[in-house]
């Protein structure tokens, strides 16, 4: 397993609900951590038991800290110049999705996991991904369509 | 929208900033275990095409010369087995020679393994080659598998063992081709001795058929000493 | 991470290359300097688990320089290194990721990376031995790096490169610096003046000073000219 890549996703994914850096940091670390601690090295088949284990660890940090959810100071924007405004409306558009379907889609295209692995993660048929999967890239389709 | 738009688009937009600690956390890791096995494979890869030919090459030389008829193939297969060693010492010493050696052995799998794995390669690569000429010209002129390998590994395990030692001296470590030398010497010595001592010849090959395995097996265990005392040196940095 | 250099010698025949050094390092940037023949190389060797010390040890975190472990952890750049006629410059760097263990879907991606970083990228498939001396010193500087390197050793790491080299050369290894103990040997003052936090100045064998930088009020150059005076003075 290619840990640097690993750690990528794991963090990108526990970013993508927390959203603060240090936090998802060291939730994904975490992740690491209890995995090795069970399983002692790691196999390419292996992602899934650590993204299983990283949404866990994910709730469990949700529970704690209630009330006000944690963001990060909307660094997003200022990152760089010429695509932000892209950028924002296509955030809008997927923040009008399901949180399930943005967590497809990020998997999907962003982390670029195979069908198999997300089936196996979510515990459901790969036929069933495949029509989740169509079904939010349409919805995201026609949310944008509407924000131009 | 195609995918590839939809993709640099989601990765845009799922944006999460650099990770700090990422290159420290990692690094607290113990390495990634490999096996020998996938060592072995992966050094395979970068044996060079040339060796692969030549070892190619003598197998041809059996498998055809046994088709044609040819009734001098065992003598020039046995002839040209040396210069698999010749090949083989050339692929082992090339770290020494482009000055590969220091940075081969700084790295985890030191220069060391690199040199066992390539003899350990080659040495299967012998052997495959004569489990097949054997049996072949064995089938065609006459004679028991057996023996022709006994007759071909004799010279084979000799050139080997000269090698190895020549290789370890100073004589050796300045030239990187002196293997080629030795094995043309023991070719031309065989080639020699076939015309023009018959009666020799003779002599040896019944005595090759009573001790034969005997001594190659004797062989076989001085070949190995001196491998073994080979990858040893490697330990020690001129 | 603590490395320890306890009480090193390395003797040939009649020449005592290096003589009984000792220091520690932790993460951050060393600069060892001295003058040619002065034992850094000998030493930087013996660091990197390629040379068997005559008496003394080397350990990082207990484990000694000589074990499998510790070579994982490590970079090296040699002051010289070839490489087989035939490799470009990507099937060199992928062909040392082997060597050091990295699967092989890693070492693809970590070669493009570390190229890139090199400014070599466009060339990854033109042979080495068409690369001028600076290309080929960046080549050896992406494969000392393969590995994530908690120790990198340096032998003269900014030998034939250009100025502009020299400068990007430079932040990377300020950069590097923060997690992994990072030692670079050079004759040239200025190549470390700016990065280094602690100096270890080597004469014939021997430390004749280590500390921080910041224990220099002086101009560094003159501080290391001093220092070979005095030797001289004293011999």
């Amino acid at each position: 397993m290619d840990l640097e890549k690993t750690y990528d996703k794991i963090y990108r994914y526990v970013y993508f609900k927390i959203n603060n850096r240090s936090i998802a940091e060291d939730i994904t670390q975490e992740t690491f951590l209890r995995f090795i601690s069970k399983k002692g090295d790691f196999h390419d088949s292996d992602i899934r038991y650590l993204y299983t284990i990283a949404r866990n660890l994910c709730i469990d940090e949700y529970r704690r800290v209630k009330p006000e959810p944690l963001t990060d100071e909307i660094n997003h924007s200022v990152v760089d110049s010429d695509n932000t405004e892209n950028r924002l409306l296509v955030k809008q558009a997927l923040e009008k999705l399901p949180v399930e379907d943005q967590e497809l889609l990020l998997l999907r295209y962003v982390n670029e996991e195979s069908v198999n692995t997300m089936s196996k993660t979510l515990g459901i048929s790969r036929f069933a991904l495949y029509r989740r999967l169509k079904n939010a890239e349409e919805k995201l389709r026609l949310n944008l369509e509407v924000e131009e | 929208m195609n995918k590839k738009e939809l993709k640099a688009m989601l990765n845009d937009a799922f944006y999460a900033p650099e990770p700090e600690e990422k290159q420290s956390f990692l690094k607290s890791f113990p390495p990634r275990r490999i096996t020998m096995v996938e060592f072995l494979l992966q050094q395979i890869s970068y044996i060079r095409i040339s060796s692969w030919i030549v070892f190619l090459a003598i197998v041809a030389v059996a498998i055809f010369g046994s088709a044609f008829g040819i009734g001098m193939t065992e003598d020039i297969v046995t002839m040209i087995m040396p210069f698999s060693v010749a090949v083989a010492m050339v692929e082992v010493n090339r770290s020494r020679k482009y000055n590969m050696a220091e940075l081969e052995m700084s790295t985890r799998f030191s220069l060391r393994s690199v040199v066992f794995a390539r003899m350990v390669i080659l040495g299967i690569v012998s052997i495959i080659i004569l489990a097949i000429s054997s049996p072949v010209i064995a089938g065609t002129f006459g004679g028991k598998a057996l023996q022709v390998a006994v007759r071909v590994l004799i010279p084979y395990l000799i050139t080997m063992i000269i090698c190895l030692r020549v290789e370890r001296s100073t004589l050796g470590r300045g030239n990187g081709y002196i293997s080629v030398v030795i094995a043309g010497a023991m070719a031309l010595f065989i080639s020699c001795a076939d015309s023009y001592t018959p009666a020799i010849i003779a002599c040896y090959r019944e005595l090759l058929a009573d001790w034969g395995l005997l001594m190659v097996i004797a062989l076989f265990a001085i070949a190995f000493y001196e491998q073994w005392k080979t990858v040893k040196t490697m330990e020690a940095f001129a | 991470m603590k490395l320890s250099v306890d009480r090193i010698t390395k003797q040939y025949k009649n020449k005592i290359a290096v003589d009984r050094v000792s220091f520690e390092l932790t993460e951050g940037v060393t600069g060892l300097l001295g003058a040619n023949g002065a034992g850094k190389t000998t030493l930087m060797r013996m660091m990197s688990g390629i040379l068997a010390p005559t008496s003394g040890e080397i350990r990082a975190d207990g484990i000694p320089a000589l074990a499998e472990n510790y070579r994982a952890m490590l970079g090296y750049l040699p002051q010289d290194f070839g490489y087989y006629p035939e490799f470009t410059a990507r099937e060199f760097v992928e062909y040392m990721a082997a060597l050091k263990g990295i699967e092989k879907r890693k070492a693809r991606r970590k070669t493009e990376e570390l190229l890139e970083m090199v400014g070599l990228s466009d060339v990854a498939k033109k042979k080495i031995k068409t690369f001028s001396g600076g290309m080929k010193q960046r080549v050896g500087i992406a494969q000392a790096l393969l590995n994530n390197p908690k120790i990198l050793i340096l032998d003269e790491p900014t030998a034939g490169l250009d100025p502009k080299e020299r400068v990007r050369f430079r932040t990377l290894i300020e950069e590097l610096g923060k997690d992994s103990i990072v030692l670079l040997s050079t004759h040239i003052v200025s190549d470390i003046e700016h990065i280094a936090d602690r100096l270890i100045m080597m004469r014939e064998g021997c430390i004749v000073w280590k500390g921080s930088q910041n224990e220099i009020s002086c101009d560094l150059e003159e501080f290391y000219l001093e220092k070979y005076e005095d030797l001289l003075v004293e011999a």
